[in-house]
């Protein structure tokens, strides 16, 4: 049954599995099995998936309700090509501690940057640390 | 569930341990105590009673497992109960009579369920529709069903089991508090073939298109869910996906609860719809039910395979279940599995990827938790956002789109043997424009009406006065600022007033033949207006300056907004415009540096160029080569022609313009032009210039007319015309 051709309708995505990259940066992996008119999401069988160049590791995380405002996009995982992906798999700990690493990589050239403009007298207004685009 | 137990309670005082377990969930059997629905009413002997009421109330039993619970079944129950009760009571004197129970349940009549709220809430009233549908389903069972009757595992056959497994009475329990991460149980459990699969007798105008129900060799095996689904999608206006396949128009079904009105007027246009719609399932439009019996358990069967799962083969939900259905659930599975795959083998196209698909679903224990109904329900919310007074306005983009597609296909079409491929389409609904004429908010008993300022009726707040600055005040930077902002206002203006005419083809197409010559005027009226802008309104005949022109001409948006106004103006409209752009060209070529846009104005410009008469494209050469009008002296240097010939637009037009003379030349008209000095000047005047410039500060025209070398012929000796052709690259063979 072909639910609404030529629109963007999530109707046709249920009981598929999903990558769900959320507002706050967070990739999501799961089988949409609810919607709503908000694209409210459900997701069974979630994983977050952590990408820190080209290792990833997953958490598993159960079921999520997402609101639909969260979400930046979604597409269906094809699952024949789901291993197919040049990126290695690493275990929990270890991604999360590339995920530090890099995150204190980030943090230090940001520092020196802000110092370098306070040197030539500029600002760059921090963004707003609520809503991180 | 209560019900029964309850009943049970009241002759059955000495085993009320027994029930107990089942009783515990309700406090409020305690109210119906033996007084209220007392012993006296039964005669028989309380086992016997128990037994044959036993049997009876299974059957409501599983009706009351339907229910997802959406509903508050208790406060019905009990409301309904005495009605119940009494029928019941009285059932069971009637019941000695009839050994099938299927025709005895034919004769139970369900109470009449109130129905909550209106069409709007059509939605969520699927158990009430549901308990009234379990009548008419059950009087047309075919033998099938037969099966179904061994299936239901409250009721094992009767000659197996003498002693009754009380434990099997609590399982209806868990369906309605399932078990955390698993599926809901259901009392029938999933895989149980349903009674039937449709049901004919709608209560709706789509009777008439129904088909007939399924006929038993074919029923695919439904999962309890899926009846539940189907029936629950049955409900006022609203159709279970396998009705969709006869009712023509998806739009029509969730639209009627809510626009029944509509519906009238949209019966005309559904049939387009409905041919396309019975594409949606790859079969062709069956004339008549049945000779289309093969097909319809294929269009809705695999759709409805698409959507639900089988269930796993072994499932710890199952063990309840007794061997013997269990042997035929199985068997029943098997045996509609070979049959889809063989249907959907040969349905053609649609067996590729979706039996994989299948596969994948049916491994799923998951799937389906959001039901049809839902599905729908959202679906029916998408559909209503959709709703516009005017599609073409709102959205714009979606409709071009499409009707390219169309336009698209429709010529392949042509081309082709046939239609390739239905292309499904989605129809939104359209709901026709109200006038709505505002009433202001009235009270009564007040004197006059109140002025509430509301969005249909706005009022003034505040008492703003629109002060205009004065000239002294302004530095010669506002002042450039400010008639740049004019320029752009006037632009934005003469858009709107170009997209408005651009749009008037189509709205020819759509008006009655009575509103086409004021749409005409209208149009006519616009292009003028257009032509005013650009120019600059004057209040004399005459347009003195081409200052507004140029201003707007040095805006990338006007440019581009030129060149789509040409093919509207009248032949000496662009012609006048073109000569305003020949005479400032230099400064617009130095405005143009950035933008470089200038050459989106060739293609219109060289199309007003075809229908120039010879003199108008003298004076344009002389516009290109700046001369005033009576002969001077010719300066050593002509830097505006210099400047032209080195700019790309410059000199593609310079050629347009002398491929057009050389065309009149060559055409009748064209003695008046040989005769003309003017052009014999400036064709010398041009021919001088483009010999004196360097080869590497000419521009790169886009396109050498093939007709400059015989012209040039005519005005140069042969050497001169060696050294332009090489120059110019005149001769083909060169490029």
């Amino acid at each position: 049954m072909n639910y609404m051709p030529g629109t963007a309708s999530l109707i046709q995505d249920i009981d598929k599995k999903h990558l769900v990259l959320l507002r706050d940066g967070r990739t999501l992996i799961g089988y949409l099995r609810s919607i709503d008119q908000f694209a409210n999401l459900v997701l069974h069988q979630t994983v977050e998936r952590i990408h820190v160049g080209k290792k990833y590791g997953d958490i598993p995380r159960g079921i999520f309700v997402v609101r639909g405002e969260n979400v930046v996009l979604l597409g269906e995982i094809d699952l024949e090509k789901e291993s197919d992906t040049p990126l290695q798999q690493v275990s929990i700990e270890e991604i999360l501690e590339e995920q530090r690493v890099e995150q204190q990589a980030k943090q230090e050239s940001e520092k020196l940057k802000v110092q370098a403009l306070k040197e030539r007298g500029l600002s760059i207004p921090r963004a707003d640390t609520l809503d991180e685009y | 569930m209560f019900r029964y137990q309850s009943l049970e309670d009241c002759p059955l005082d000495e085993d009320e341990d027994a029930f107990q377990t089942l009783g515990e969930e309700d406090e409020d059997i305690d109210q119906f105590n033996d007084d209220t629905f007392g012993a006296g009413a039964i005669d028989d002997d309380w086992q016997e009673a128990h037994e044959r009421l036993a049997e009876l109330e299974d059957k409501p039993a599983t009706a009351r497992e339907l229910e997802d619970g959406a509903v508050s079944d208790e406060m019905e129950l009990l409301g309904h109960h005495e009605e119940n009760l009494a029928e019941r009571l009285s059932k069971l004197v009637i019941e000695n009579e009839l050994e099938d129970p299927a025709i005895m349940q034919a004769v139970q009549t369900q109470p009449p369920m109130q129905q909550p709220g209106g069409l709007n809430s059509s939605i969520w009233d699927g158990s009430a529709v549901l308990r009234r549908f379990r009548g008419p389903l059950l009087t047309q069972e075919m033998p099938s069903v037969s099966v179904l009757e061994y299936a239901m595992p409250q009721r094992p056959p009767q000659s197996q089991e003498d002693d009754r497994d009380l434990s099997e009475r609590a399982l209806p329990r868990r369906s309605s508090s399932p078990i955390i991460g698993s599926p809901p149980v259901r009392a029938v459990p999933i895989g149980t073939p349903p009674k039937q699969a449709t049901v004919p007798n709608f209560n709706q105008q789509n009777s008439s298109l129904l088909g007939h129900p399924f006929p038993p060799s074919v029923t695919p095996v439904f999962t309890h869910l899926q009846r539940a689904q189907l029936l629950g999608g049955a409900q006022a206006g609203r159709m279970s996906p396998s009705q969709f396949a006869r009712v023509s128009g998806l739009v029509c079904s969730p639209l009627t609860s809510m626009n029944p009105k509509l519906l009238q007027g949209r019966v005309g246009q559904m049939m387009p719809p409905a041919s396309r719609f019975r594409a949606f399932f790859g079969a062709p439009p069956p004339p008549a039910p049945p000779p289309s019996q093969q097909q319809h358990p294929l269009c809705p069967g695999s759709h409805l395979q698409n959507l639900r799962p089988h269930p796993q083969v072994f499932r710890p939900d199952t063990t309840h279940l007794h061997p013997q259905h269990r042997r035929l659930l199985h068997q029943r599975q098997q045996q509609n599995r070979t049959q889809h795959r063989s249907l959907n083998g040969s349905a053609g196209d649609r067996a590729g990827h979706r039996s994989s698909h299948h596969e994948q679903l049916r491994k799923d224990p998951y799937a389906n938790l959001m039901l049809q109904r839902e599905k729908d329900w959202v679906s029916k919310i998408q559909m209503m956002q959709l709703q516009s007074t005017d599609p073409y306005l709102d959205d714009f983009y979606y409709q071009n789109y499409f009707q390219k597609l169309e336009k698209v296909s429709a010529a392949e079409e042509m081309h082709g043997d046939g239609p390739k491929k239905e292309r499904t389409k989605l129809i939104t609904p359209q709901v026709a424009k109200l006038e709505h004429a505002y009433k202001p908010v009235q009270f009564e008993g007040s004197l006059g009406k109140l002025t509430v300022s509301s969005v249909n009726n706005p009022r003034k707040m505040i008492d703003a006065v629109v002060t205009s600055r004065s000239e002294d005040d302004e530095t010669k930077e506002k002042q450039v600022r400010d008639k740049r902002r004019q320029t752009l206002v006037t632009i934005e203006k003469t858009y709107s007033l170009l997209l408005d005419v651009e749009d008037y083809e189509r709205r020819y197409l759509l008006s009655l033949e009575g509103e086409r010559p004021a749409l005409m005027e209208e149009r006519k009226q616009k292009i003028c207006d257009m032509y005013d802008n650009l120019r600059g309104k004057t209040p004399g005949q005459e347009r003195p300056s081409d200052d507004h022109f140029v201003q707007i001409m040095c805006i990338r948006k006007g440019k581009r907004m030129v060149a789509r106004i040409l093919p509207f103006l009248s032949t000496e409209q662009a012609a006048d415009i073109l000569m305003a752009t020949a005479r400032n060209l230099p400064f617009l070529i130095k405005k143009d540096a950035q933008d470089e846009v200038l050459l989106c104005l060739l293609r219109p410009f060289s199309l007003v160029l075809y229908h120039l008469p010879s003199g108008t494209v003298t004076s344009l050469l002389q516009q290109l080569a700046n001369l005033p009008q009576s002969a001077t002296v010719p300066a050593p240097a002509n830097l505006h022609l210099a400047a032209v010939l080195q700019n790309k637009f410059g000199l593609s037009l310079l050629y347009l313009v002398l491929s057009r003379g050389e065309e009149l030349q060559n055409s009748s008209a064209a003695v008046e032009l040989m005769q003309d000095n003017q052009w014999t000047e400036l064709m010398s005047m041009a021919t001088r210039e483009l010999l004196r410039i360097p080869e590497a500060a000419l521009a790169k025209p886009v396109s050498t007319p093939s007709n400059l070398l015989s012209l040039f012929s005519r005005y140069v000796d042969q050497q001169k015309l060696n050294v332009l052709e090489t120059k110019l690259q005149l001769v083909q063979g060169i490029r």
